[in-house]
């Protein structure tokens, strides 16, 4: 099983420093998600975890060997990325999209064997896209399309699995087929997967292990009792939030949460280190 | 909309040697079609094979050529910039071959013709005009690695650029020097003998299975920098190996043809509403369309006026440009 771990990680654009000295590893075999608030450098984190990025200093590691230095197509048959909103081609159709998951196993023009196609097969049933491989990627709802995505990172046949923000866009019902696939993949095939998500419940209802970022430095990390609760929230996100025990999933929810005063909000401010 | 791409291609292989059987026994030097055959199969007189195989048969074989180069060329800059308005015209190339042409012909002043080896000489300047505005383009665009909107962009300047300087030498030339450039920059199968095609031929010939060698990259790199590089591009070798494939055949088939606008652009998004977006299939039906397009003109342009020639490039945008628009009405 493949291993990604981020050590003393400087990111940034320009002259603009986004992260610096970041240290995460991310537990095999598990779901992990990153929560934080805008521009806190949770995308900039998962693009350079996927080598999308070049970190300013430090490095990625991926079974030990700086992913940056790999051969980029040897990266992508362990570790598939799915970017913020990606788009399709027109008229190209979903099972053509899936195929392309394909690419790092494929050399020059030759077309996809036998085990590809049982390997693309594979991918739409496991996201319930194989009854649709056949139409339009244009033709289909947003959470369709955000599967059929999920399917071609899955047709990579990788051990790691990371998506920016894979539930924007999506509607509540939507949203939660979309983590379910993700759930039972993990779940079912141990994959690892790591996902940048906005909807607090959601981070901790489908995770196994939570990163809390603030201004490209990790708050708290641990399970979601330990990331969710009042005193990081308030670090975190600036917010006022009542945290209960959700009796169906025995995770942590956000029951309701309102802004701080900002006044106060200063004054509460608890240091990174204080909640741990 | 989808059809077998094996049926495709017959039918356009089909139409392609229609086209080249009805253009050969028609123009100026009149032929029946029992004539022209007679010619084909070695019975014809000396004139009629003279006319027959000196000077349509290598202008038709250079229309195929000149047709595939420059939609394969145009195929490849819609998927390398992303952006379906891209062709070799949009990258400054038609304008850098044009501006040595005509810096040729200008610093000359007529007295070109005399040179003897001017069939030669011009497509050569033409080919490095194209090369000299690709690499131009390509430096400027620069930072850190290319993305594809930099690139257009600053294609789209270095156009505007050439293209002026292009004009003020146009003004400041004797009317027969400027009719010649004016042919020229409006696309125009000139020179057409077997030494052309010869020159030409192996671009193409080699070129095009390169580049369709290259149809999964192709084809990943129309999903995005970020996808492209998550399933195993590496984008900026890949951008530079394609935009050389596409600048080598939009140079050679630029300096046989002239600059022929429009067809670059066209034929691969005929080719694409065919057979989809896929470049394995793509890129050979986009070659075949732009033969045939360019055969076909190249037959109207010889007759229309005969004996006078219109240029091959205003044909091309005359027949081609309802037929676009037609195309972009229907489908949604």
């Amino acid at each position: 099983m493949t291993e990604i771990e981020a050590k003393e990680l400087s990111i940034g654009y320009e002259k603009r420093k986004i992260v610096e000295a970041l240290n995460l590893k991310i537990p095999k075999g598990q779901i992990t998600t990153m929560i934080g608030p805008n521009g806190c450098g949770k995308s900039t984190i998962l693009k350079t975890l996927a080598r999308i990025m070049k970190p300013k200093s430090g490095s990625v590691y991926l079974d030990g060997k700086i992913i940056h230095k790999e051969s980029t197509k040897q990266v992508a048959k362990k570790l598939a990325v799915l970017p913020q909103s990606p788009e399709a081609p027109s008229g190209l159709k979903v099972k053509e999209l899936v195929a392309y998951g394909r690419y790092p196993h494929q050399t020059g023009a030759r077309s996809l064997t036998k085990a590809d196609q049982d390997i693309i097969e594979r991918s739409l049933k496991q996201t319930g896209m194989d009854a649709f491989k056949d139409r339009d990627i244009d033709a289909l709802s947003g959470g369709q399309r955000q599967r059929v995505w999920i399917a071609m990172a899955l047709a990579q046949e990788t051990d790691i699995l990371l998506l920016d923000e894979p539930t924007t866009y999506l509607d509540l019902a939507h949203q939660l087929e979309v983590l379910e696939v993700l759930k039972r993949l993990n779940e079912e095939e141990g994959r690892t997967i790591v996902m940048v998500i906005h909807d607090l419940n959601h981070a901790a209802r489908f995770a196994d292990y939570m990163v809390a970022l603030k201004a490209g430095k990790i708050v708290q990390e641990g399970a979601p009792e330990q990331v969710i609760c009042s005193t990081v929230l308030k670090d975190v996100f600036a917010i006022d939030a009542d945290v209960v025990t959700d009796p169906r999933t025995k995770k942590p929810v956000c029951l309701s949460y309102d802004l701080m005063i900002p006044e106060r909000a200063e004054e509460e401010l608890i240091p990174a280190g204080g909640a741990r | 909309m989808k059809r077998k791409p094996l049926i495709v291609f017959t039918t356009l292989v089909v139409f392609i040697v229609f086209v080249l059987l009805v253009s050969l026994q028609s123009g100026t030097f009149q032929m029946t079609p029992a004539e022209a055959f007679k010619t084909i199969i070695g019975q014809g007189s000396d004139q009629q094979e003279l006319v027959l195989f000196e000077f349509r048969l290598p202008r038709m074989v250079l229309a195929i050529l000149i047709g595939a180069g420059l939609a394969v060329s145009g195929a490849i800059l819609q998927s390398l910039s992303r952006n379906d308005l891209a062709d070799p015209g949009i990258l400054g190339i038609n304008a850098g071959a044009g501006f040595a042409v005509v810096l040729f012909i200008y610093l000359f002043q007529g007295s070109y013709q005399n040179l003897g080896g001017s069939v030669y000489i011009l497509p050569m300047f033409a080919f490095l005009g194209a090369l000299t505005a690709a690499a131009l383009i390509y430096s400027l665009a620069y930072k850190k690695g290319i993305t594809p909107v930099r690139l257009v962009l600053v294609g789209i300047g270095i156009n505007a650029g050439f293209s002026a300087l292009l004009i003020i030498m146009q003004l400041r030339m004797s009317p027969n020097d400027f009719m010649q450039a004016t042919v020229w920059l409006s696309g125009n199968i000139w020179g057409a003998n077997w030494s052309s095609v010869l020159a030409i031929l192996p671009w193409i010939a080699i070129l095009i299975p390169l580049v369709i060698r290259q149809a999964n990259t192709l084809n990943v790199m129309r999903i995005g920098d970020e996808s492209a590089v998550g399933v195993g591009i590496s984008l900026e070798r890949s951008r530079l190996l394609l935009l050389f494939l596409a600048v080598a055949l939009a140079g050679a088939s630029v300096a046989a043809g002239g600059a022929i606008a429009f067809l670059g652009l066209v034929a691969p998004h005929i080719a694409r509403r065919i057979v989809g977006p896929r470049h394995q299939i793509m890129i050979p039906t986009a070659a075949l369309i732009g033969s045939l397009i360019l055969l076909f003109a190249d037959y109207i342009a010889r007759n229309m006026l005969a004996p006078s020639e219109i240029p091959v490039g205003i044909v091309v945008a005359i027949i081609g440009a309802p037929y676009f628009l037609y195309l972009l009405i229907k489908t949604p």
